[in-house]
């Protein structure tokens, strides 16, 4: 069995090297296409297929008006299965035999740390639709569109304490991999703009739990007004119904944007207090402008309405932006040199401009838009007129 | 750490004991009577609701009969399930029925996957709300039904196999199964009947307990874990202990939330249960005897 296995493996190799003609990227020629890859988490526990989804649908809107310059660009979207021997065999095939110019508009649990060394050692560029990992946040060679679930601890934390004026705030973390301390220093953050402390920081809330009653209790027990949490849909959602079966009715929930999505709203009819989240992204629940050519291209397009789906639209809408601003040939080199140097973009989806740099060094001012959802409307809404930003420290 | 707050964890995890108290009574029946310990028990009971989740928000069915028709797919997954152990498999050893088992636990993850998407699904609650609270713990309805579940089901069985025919019929075929066959007792159907029987309970107890907590079909078929140790401490056995022990891994796990030096092992409580209660049973052996 296992030698058949291998056997197969090995004809898939070969043929999947027959069917890529091994094209060594000769480097932009005249109307040679663009190359551009991503890895995403497509399949495993969780998924995020709207990312990458999304950037497809922006770059072959650009290729049905002309391409870029002349140039087609070829997109190819991997799968890494939330398992790190696939994200490592993913970013090898992108970067190596499909020599791409540049990865773009991807969401993977895991890919930025485990892939960030090879990236810089191959001199290619990323800039996911998505960073979830601690890795997309601490690398030059990777800039995500996203500001983060670190800063979204902040945002979420500084949106409690000042825009709802709670006090007695809980942190219970919930921590997969080595994300502790990036949670911990988004905490601080906050304590050092406020001066204001966490209630306590339970950071042995398990992921992926089944009930989290115990949780609940102690956090009801020790006096929390709110509990801010880094849970993501499914988890959430539990902890929420843990606290309405314990009759915590004045709790306010600060969860992150995760789980900001229609899905999310549909699931809950009883939210306490209200589940307050910074949108990483202009609202998408609400109709308008700012949204509307992102929404209609996704809408043609059959991809949901997520946080995730705009992440990979602005990803890819600002690298077509730096393509269309490159003269001479477009190469993994001239590609990234444009990056480096690129002008910052503004967007009204997102609170701050984009440059590949500062992101990449995390030396800029993180946004987000306030939105809630209450108990009995099973719908979001804006609770905030304006971006809550994390001033520069 | 007070006295008082251990109480609160460990009423905290009543709930979840006396879910896997229930799951761990019909891993017992399956392991008595049909001679496999079924690792799909608690996916075919999370596919059973998912369905009726399905049936109710897709087809507007009313949640009754949603979930009348929840339990029927669960009786009918659990049936194909032990068919296929009947029919291929009914002179196979124990491991060999069990580990067949794990084929459908993953099938039936996937199909929940591809038809009803991998987010949790919207549970309209069967039941909701404080049934009393004790030293400041709500102790929810769900809790109340769980447990009480757990102990009428094993009770249930217990009578079911000791006083009926039926049940002496199950003895029979679980103990002899040849010499059953050979005095004209069915035992194919019977067998079907204790999978399908089981499947029903399973898609029951999900039922009840997916409102209140983490219902992705990933955390509800992986509840099979927490539930086969609790039913180890019967020895896959004694219901009674079954439930015992369904009951203490909840509380337990409820009390080491609560005590922060701890909290850590919370995720390794089921393994460490079943690491120390084969380190228990084993000790009297003779390392050479054991070998």
């Amino acid at each position: 069995m296992k030698k058949r296995i291998a056997g197969l493996a090995a004809m898939t190799a070969v043929a999947a090297l027959a069917l890529t003609g091994c094209a060594g990227g000769d480097g932009g020629g005249d109307g040679a296409p663009i190359k551009i890859g991503s890895v995403n988490t497509l399949s495993g526990p969780a998924t995020f297929p709207e990312a990458s989804a999304a950037a497809q649908a922006v770059f072959d809107r650009a290729n049905a008006d002309g391409g870029v310059n002349g140039h087609m660009i070829e997109y190819n979207t991997v799968d890494d299965k939330g398992d790190p021997a696939s994200a490592t065999a993913a970013a090898r095939e992108l970067v190596g035999s499909d020599e791409v110019v540049a990865l773009v508009g991807g969401a993977s649990l895991i890919e930025c740390e485990i892939n960030q060394d090879y990236y810089a050692q191959e001199g290619v560029y990323s800039m996911p639709g998505i960073g979830v990992d601690t890795g997309c946040f601490n690398t030059e060679n990777i800039a995500p569109v996203n500001i983060g679930p670190f800063n979204d601890m902040t945002l979420t934390l500084l949106n409690g304490s000042e825009n709802l004026g709670l006090d007695d705030i809980c942190v219970l973390l919930e921590i997969a991999g080595s994300t502790q301390p990036a949670y911990m220093a988004g905490v601080e953050r906050w304590t050092e703009i406020t001066g204001k402390e966490p209630l306590f920081v339970d950071d042995t809330v398990p992921y992926g739990g089944s009930d989290y009653t115990p949780y609940i209790v102690k956090a009801k027990e020790a006096g929390c007004k709110a509990i801010a949490v880094n849970g993501i849909e499914p988890d959430a959602i539990g902890q929420v119904k843990a606290a309405q079966a314990q009759g915590w009715d004045d709790v306010t929930f600060l969860f992150l944007t995760s789980v900001y999505s229609e899905n999310f709203a549909a699931a809950l009819d009883w939210t306490g207090g209200g589940v307050h989240v910074p949108a990483e992204f202009y609202p998408f629940t609400e109709d308008n402008e700012i949204n509307e050519d992102w929404k209609s291209l996704m809408e043609e397009n059959d991809i949901a309405l997520t946080s995730f789906s705009q992440g990979g639209y602005l990803a890819a809408t600002y690298f077509l932006e730096v393509l269309e601003g490159m003269d001479g040939d477009i190469t993994r080199e001239s590609v990234a040199e444009a990056l480096q140097s690129m002008e910052p973009i503004e967007n009204p989806m997102v609170a701050a401009p984009y440059q590949f740099q500062k992101v990449a060094a995390q030396d800029f001012e993180p946004g987000a838009w306030p939105v809630v959802l209450k108990s009995g409307t099973g719908a979001w809404e804006k609770s905030a007129e304006d971006w809550l930003m994390i001033p520069a420290g | 750490m007070n006295g008082g707050a251990l109480l609160q964890g460990a009423l905290a995890g009543l709930a979840s004991g006396g879910l896997y108290a229930v799951l761990a009574v019909t891993l017992t029946l399956m392991s008595r009577l049909v001679r496999v310990v079924n690792f799909a028990q608690a996916a075919t009971g999370m596919f059973a609701a998912f369905s009726a989740v399905w049936f109710a928000s897709e087809l507007g069915l009313p949640t009754w009969l949603a979930t009348i028709i929840g339990i029927l797919v669960g009786a009918l997954l659990s049936g194909i399930i032990g068919w296929v152990a009947a029919t291929w498999l009914s002179e196979a050893t124990v491991t060999l029925r069990s580990a067949m088992t794990v084929a459908p636990l993953l099938m039936l993850i996937s199909l929940s996957f591809i038809l009803f998407g991998n987010k949790p699904q919207p549970f309209a609650p069967i039941l909701s709300g404080p049934a009393f609270s004790v030293a400041g713990v709500v102790v929810s309805w769900v809790t109340v039904v769980m447990v009480l579940l757990a102990i009428v089901v094993a009770v249930a069985c217990s009578i079911l196999l000791r006083r009926t025919t039926v049940g002496t019929k199950l003895r029979a075929l679980s103990e002899r199964p040849t010499t059953a066959e050979l005095i004209g007792i069915a035992a194919k159907p019977l067998s079907i009947g204790v999978w399908a029987v089981t499947g029903a309970i399973s898609a029951i107890t999900i039922m009840v307990i997916a409102p209140s907590q983490s219902n992705d079909a990933i955390s509800l078929s992986m509840l099979i874990i927490p539930a086969a140790a609790a039913a180890l401490l019967g020895g896959f056995k004694r219901l009674d202990l079954a439930v015992v022990g369904g009951l203490a891994l909840g509380v337990i796990s409820g009390i080491v939330a609560q005590i922060p030096a701890v909290s850590f092992v919370r995720n390794f409580i089921p393994f460490l249960f079943i690491v120390i209660l084969l380190l228990w049973s084993q000790r009297k052996e003779v390392w050479d005897a054991a070998r």
